[in-house]
């Protein structure tokens, strides 16, 4: 909500991402801050910095196909993992650039997606998730079947020396630009979808899929292209991973990564991108705390080992993942939002 | 091996898919909740029953795990899915997440990551029957299965309360204009749906090695249950049936070809032409939908 006095002239005005002065202000001020990280942060918090910024970009897919189509995906790190594959695949084989390899394994993924999801239409809701889980059992055992000169097997790929534009990507402050530039691309597509006509259409299915298809929305059509949309985000993804880790195999994308990314998208809500970064953030600042904390107590108690902080930090998002849904059904976003009405409008009362 | 060799093994096995199934369609039957945490109540059950096992007299430690499930039904439905009744579909579902990362760190917290034996209970080996060999412990385990299944379908068709949770599992506010609590179902709906999970862990890890991969079983159990039809209990068993011959078939014929490829891959082949052709399910309601 905006506070009295702030009027827009036309509709294109009021439907811009940035619609005010203080708005553009404060969106260049976070950029600005995005930029300065990496000068003031220590190896370990721009290390992190990429993680999140490559989960952003996963988690922002997810709230495509999940929170703005309604299609239950329980797949997810399945197609980063066809993404990360294919990046470092084009990389290791053909030398193709690493910028160039990124959208290609986004392609990639979106294309796979696209076999997983045509039984949508005839296949509706949960039923659908069927699929996603096929997408998630099959990918281990295609990847590691086929010939070792494709994806290496079970050994996986390496990449050795990471360059964009000639210049070598060796620290990772430089690794850090690049994850940054594509995940405020990815989420820039991300907000934009959202309000295009596209977006609307999966706002309609996830709303009332007969309804929507007697207003004219094409069920099948529109849900293959949900999936496709949340598929291209994770192999945008996957191929940065690819290049930041640099060594890609199988046992990296369980369906446990799949259901953690579910995780993250509900506690930071599922009506938007917002949601997604939110919950990415929140959710690796809370797993941070936990091991920060496990370490300290491990130094004085030495039968705490490392299973024990992961099994608390699954406890801990479990019990966060419900109490959000029976507390804050709508996340963090919504919070969020709650909050900077308020503050726009003080010292008058919400109404 | 001779097909028909491959067939039973295949069915006997299919027979454990579908009692796992069948927990999953229990709660959703009774209370319209899609329980994404089905392996991790098998887990749940199974390190419970293990360690009752090590400590108590086996019939004793049975009786105790079985009634120690219905507890964790019931404080389950009491914290998480009591007060998301009225909540759209979709948020329960995200709350079974939410549960199934829940239960699997606990179950590490307190049992830790290591393997450990799990008692014998049913004999081991196979019974000769001409040509044939047939597991013990899967045959009993597949008596049970049938058991549970007949047993529950009474339950469900010819009793009050059991006709009372079709409302539930027709719509929450249908339900509840009705008079009937959907509270009460729910629980219901859990204590049976936890009861049946550790059944099953029993058939499924008697004599074999317990450990948290156990709760990976899920994953395979929730196609199936979509197979046979979400509403639907013979469904379950006979969902696992077919899946479970298919696999057998599959691994016998097509996995020497393919590197051991087929047999994991063909059940969702089948389950997916199958759903292309009858959406919901082999057995589930038809709903018909009015805006």
């Amino acid at each position: 909500m905006l506070p009295s006095g702030i009027h827009f002239k036309n509709h294109a005005e009021e439907l811009r991402l940035l619609r005010t002065g203080p708005q553009r202000i404060g969106f260049a001020l976070l950029l600005l801050a995005l930029a300065a990280f990496p000068f003031v942060a220590n190896t370990y918090l721009i290390g992190l910095a990429i993680t999140v910024a490559i989960t952003v970009i996963a988690v922002a897919g997810l709230q495509v196909t999940v929170g703005m189509a309604g299609l239950l995906n329980l797949g997810q790190s399945a197609f980063v993992g066809v993404g990360a594959f294919t990046a470092a695949a084009l990389y290791a084989h053909y030398d193709v650039p690493m910028l160039l390899a990124i959208p290609l394994a986004g392609l990639a993924a979106g294309a796979v997606s696209i076999v997983f999801s045509l039984p949508a239409i005839r296949i509706r809701g949960l039923y659908l998730a069927l699929t996603t889980i096929a997408a998630q059992v099959v990918f281990p055992i295609v990847v590691l079947r086929l010939p070792t000169g494709w994806f290496g097997g079970s050994a996986g790929i390496g990449i050795d020396r990471v360059q964009a534009f000639g210049i070598a990507l060796e620290t990772p402050a430089a690794f850090y630009g690049v994850a940054v530039c594509v995940m405020i691309v990815m989420l820039l597509i991300g907000f934009n979808l959202q309000r295009s006509h596209v977006g609307l259409a999966f706002r309609a299915i996830r709303d009332n899929d007969i309804a929507s298809s007697v207003l004219g929305v094409e069920l099948g059509k529109y849900k293959i292209m949900a999936f496709f949309a949340g598929a291209v985000f994770a192999g945008v993804a996957g191929g940065l991973y690819a290049f930041y880790i640099r060594y890609v195999t199988t046992d990296q994308f369980t369906i446990w990564l799949s259901i953690w990314y579910l995780g993250m998208l509900i506690v930071g809500g599922l009506g938007g991108p917002l949601g997604a970064i939110l919950g990415t953030f929140a959710v690796t600042v809370l797993q941070e705390a936990i091991h920060w904390g496990g370490n300290r107590a491990m130094g004085a108690m030495p039968q705490i080992s490392g299973g024990i902080i992961f099994s608390v930090t699954n406890i801990v998002l479990g019990a966060a993942i419900i109490t959000m849904l029976i507390r804050e059904p709508h996340g963090l976003a919504h919070r969020w939002n709650v909050l900077k009405s308020a503050y726009r409008i003080w010292p008058y009362p919400r109404a | 091996m001779e097909p028909l060799q491959i067939a039973v093994e295949g069915t006997l096995t299919g027979l454990l898919y579908g009692l796992i199934a069948l927990a999953f369609v229990v709660i959703f039957r009774a209370s319209r909740i899609v329980n994404l945490a089905q392996g991790q109540l098998v887990l749940v059950g199974a390190y419970v029953m293990g360690t009752l096992l090590t400590i108590l007299p086996l019939p004793v430690a049975i009786v105790l795990a079985l009634a120690a499930s219905l507890l964790i039904g019931v404080a389950i439905e009491r914290l998480v899915f009591r007060p998301l009744i009225g909540q759209p579909v979709f948020s329960i579902v995200m709350a079974s997440i939410g549960l199934l990362i829940l239960l699997q760190g606990a179950v590490q917290l307190v049992w830790g990551a290591q393997t450990r034996p799990f008692a014998q209970i049913f004999p081991e080996g196979n019974w000769k029957l001409d040509a044939l060999l047939i597991n013990k412990r899967l045959l009993i385990g597949a008596v049970i299965t049938l058991l549970a299944v007949e047993a529950l379908r009474l339950f469900f068709l010819k009793t009050r309360i059991g006709l009372r949770l079709a409302a539930v599992a027709e719509d929450h506010f249908v339900a509840l204009s009705l008079g009937v609590s959907v509270q009460a179902s729910t629980r219901i709906a859990w204590a049976a749906g936890a009861f049946v999970s550790t059944l099953a862990a029993m058939i499924l890890l008697s004599g074999n090695v317990l450990g948290l991969q156990a709760g990976d079983i899920g994953l395979r159990a929730l196609p199936v249950a979509l197979l046979g039809g979400l509403e639907s209990l013979r469904g379950a068993v006979i969902a696992g049936v077919l899946v479970g011959v298919g696999e057998a078939l599959a691994a016998h014929y097509l996995d020497p070809l393919t590197g051991g490829a087929m047999s994991l891959v063909f059940p969702f082949m089948l389950m997916i032409l199958v759903l292309l052709v009858r959406p919901q399910g082999l057995f589930g309601w038809k709903v018909i939908e009015r805006l």
